[in-house]
């Protein structure tokens, strides 16, 4: 196991980061998106993000807004290419399991909102995890 | 005097390694201290040197006002130059936190707190010419026989 | 089979190649960098906790020291702002000397990102001739400010100082001499076979990446992004024909281009301002109002955005600062230096992207 030599606890630093104006406009914007507390979505990132992606968590929550997820009805609705690609609070790999898994509920004829509640109850739980 | 001192004077004397440490500024002070590196300034013609790395140094030039991430780390650079070192705060920054001292800041001045300054240049920003004068005179009086020094 | 050993190398804070201290821990495999983490909070100021409460008299202040580079545009975006809240007018030749001053502004900061990627590349000798020809940028901007970094010259409904005649002359004359100088450094830069190999394909960005991560300035120009220059909506600016440059290739070279020809735009923007100079009077008045609004301008690493809020007598309640270089570093570690080829292209790439770390964190 190697470590960085002179490290610090970071924590102090990236919640001062996110207690900005717009950070925490934000930060409450995709809490609320994701159905989650503040809170513990602070959390999340603060473990998940570097200090840099915190820093720039408006502008990438506005442009994934506009540009992310286009044309696909499900993906759109669970934030697919927006909590991977645009502010990556989870890995690629599960959020394809998560969107396969939505979609096959679907074709196996649940309904559509359920099949994304459960979806969305997935993904809160690998944020948190 | 003994010859090696003598021989240490004169080599010390043309032969200034600068480091310069940014503390949490406004950047203005850097660049001036860049500046200091064009043709005009030719700060090499009195033997000083502006190599970022304070494991080589003489002379560091601390910039700004300390910030959470240098109150320890600081200490650290500083123990890291050899003897004999010296710090020079540049700016209004390192002396009293300028415009950064004011209620809700983050920063912790003066940098004194942290490590000894010898000398320091006030000024928001201070000229590329009273950075380069200030260095000019601290540095022989450290470094000029510093060994019979001493005790 | 021979065994990779990954190992993690940290960059900084104190680094002989950066101005300013930021750490990049880049996770390798043998030379490849697989990512970048950003460590920051060297420079974490607080000024946006620092300004709330205050006048905006002391806000205008403080609004410039966010980055001593590019604190021209800080000032003169902070001023925009109050101006566009309490409807104050500016009158003509305020408006244009603005733009002499802000375009002398950015002929400095682009001539300093350059040097610092030569001096990165270890081209120094281009570099000190770079540097060279920006003390004659400042020497101007201190003609006319009165100050070389920090010079507090605009504020609500004019400029400070006027430009008087023979002043004029001597810029004017002065533009010619930076123009011809660059004309030379530009050369040595483009036709370098050395520069070259250091800095075509390297850190290359393509453009949906540097739309995802929203970069802005020249770092989103050199990857193809049009209309990203908000000088095309300047009022000033469009009455003075302003056109972006872009280029396509997205990697060092094409950054760093950028801002060579964003240079000689520049002179000719100052050059059209100087002899086009209307008369009258450089300071309108007017009185700072309660209200709230937020306002762009293009500084000279990119979009720079002010969104205020005040109260009857001036004071500033909220403020918030997105600056340029948040978008720009962000994308540069994630986009431009992960899976970069070598680790000795790490200080580069990051330096090609002008980052400013005063600006960042403020």
């Amino acid at each position: 196991m190697t470590r960085y030599l002179y490290e610090k606890d970071l924590r102090p630093m990236k919640y001062t980061i996110l207690t900005s104006t717009k950070h925490d406009r934000t930060v409450r914007a995709i809490a609320h998106r994701l159905g989650m507390a503040d809170a513990k979505l602070r959390m999340a990132m603060i473990r998940r993000l570097d200090m840099s992606l915190l820093e720039n968590l408006e502008s990438r929550w506005e442009m994934g807004q506009k540009h992310a997820d286009g044309g696909d009805g499900v993906a759109g609705e669970l934030g697919c290419e927006l909590f991977t690609r645009f502010i990556p609070l989870l890995d690629t790999e599960t959020m394809q399991s998560i969107y396969d898994e939505t979609t096959t509920m679907i074709q196996n004829g649940l309904a559509v909102d359920d099949a994304i509640t459960r979806g969305r109850e997935r993904i809160r739980k690998a944020v948190l995890r | 005097m003994s010859i090696l001192q003598d021989i240490k004077n004169a080599v010390r004397s043309r032969s200034i390694h600068v480091a310069y440490v940014d503390v949490g500024s406004c950047n203005g002070c850097d660049i001036e201290v860049l500046a200091c590196l064009a043709p005009r300034y030719d700060i090499e013609q009195y033997g000083i040197y502006v190599h970022n790395n304070p494991r080589e140094a003489d002379v560091l030039l601390v910039i700004g006002s300390v910030t959470p991430q240098w109150v320890d780390k600081l200490r650290d650079i500083w123990d890291k130059i050899p003897e004999p070192k010296v710090a020079v705060a540049i700016g209004n920054c390192p002396i009293s936190g300028c415009v950064y001292a004011r209620r809700g800041t983050l920063t912790t001045p003066p940098v004194e707190n942290y490590i000894p300054i010898a000398a320091s240049v006030p000024g928001c920003p201070p000229r590329p010419t009273e950075i380069l004068s200030a260095i000019l005179s601290v540095a022989p009086l450290i470094f000029k026989d510093y060994e019979e020094k001493q005790p | 089979m021979k065994k990779t050993v990954d190992v993690s190398i940290p960059l900084g804070p104190v680094h002989p190649c950066w101005k300013e201290p930021v750490r990049l821990k880049c996770e390798t495999a043998g030379e490849r960098v697989l990512r970048v983490e950003v460590e920051l909070g060297y420079m974490k100021k607080g000024i946006e906790r620092i300004m709330r409460g205050r006048p905006w008299q002391e806000v205008m202040f403080l609004a410039e020291r966010v980055c001593g580079i590019c604190s021209v545009i800080h000032n003169m975006v902070f001023i925009e702002t109050m101006e566009e809240i309490s409807d104050i007018a500016v009158p003509p030749r305020a408006a244009y000397l603005r733009v002499i001053v802000n375009e002398l502004d950015r002929i400095a900061s682009h001539i300093l990102a350059n040097f610092s990627y030569c001096y990165t590349i270890e081209h120094e000798t281009l570099a000190m001739y770079l540097l060279n020809t920006r003390e004659i940028v400042l020497d101007n901007l201190e003609r006319i400010t009165g100050s070389r970094v920090n010079t507090a010259y605009m504020i609500p409904g004019g400029v400070r100082f006027d430009l008087l005649p023979e002043d004029a002359v001597t810029v004017l004359a002065d533009l010619d001499k930076v123009e011809e100088e660059m004309r030379r450094h530009t050369r040595i830069f483009e036709t370098g076979p050395l520069i070259a190999l250091r800095s075509k394909g390297i850190g290359v960005m393509d453009r949906e990446e540097a739309i995802r991560s929203h970069t802005v300035g020249p770092t989103a120009r050199a990857s193809g992004v049009s209309d990203s220059d908000l000088r095309l909506r300047h009022p000033t600016y469009q009455a003075l024909g302003f056109e972006q440059i872009t280029r396509t290739e997205g990697d060092n070279f094409a950054r760093i281009m950028v801002r060579f020809q964003e240079i000689f735009q520049s002179i000719d923007l100052i050059r059209k301002c100087v002899t086009t100079l209307p008369d009258g009077p450089i300071r309108g008045g007017g009185l700072c109002r309660a209200g709230e609004g937020s306002h762009s301008g293009e500084a000279p690493r990119g979009e720079l955005t002010y969104t205020i809020k005040t109260d009857e007598y001036g004071r500033v309640l909220d403020i918030a600062i997105r600056t340029p270089s948040i978008m720009n570093i962000e994308a540069c570690a994630h986009a431009m230096i992960a899976d970069a080829a070598s680790i000795a292209d790490v200080t580069s790439t990051f330096i090609s992207s002008d980052p400013c770390v005063a600006c960042n964190e403020r």
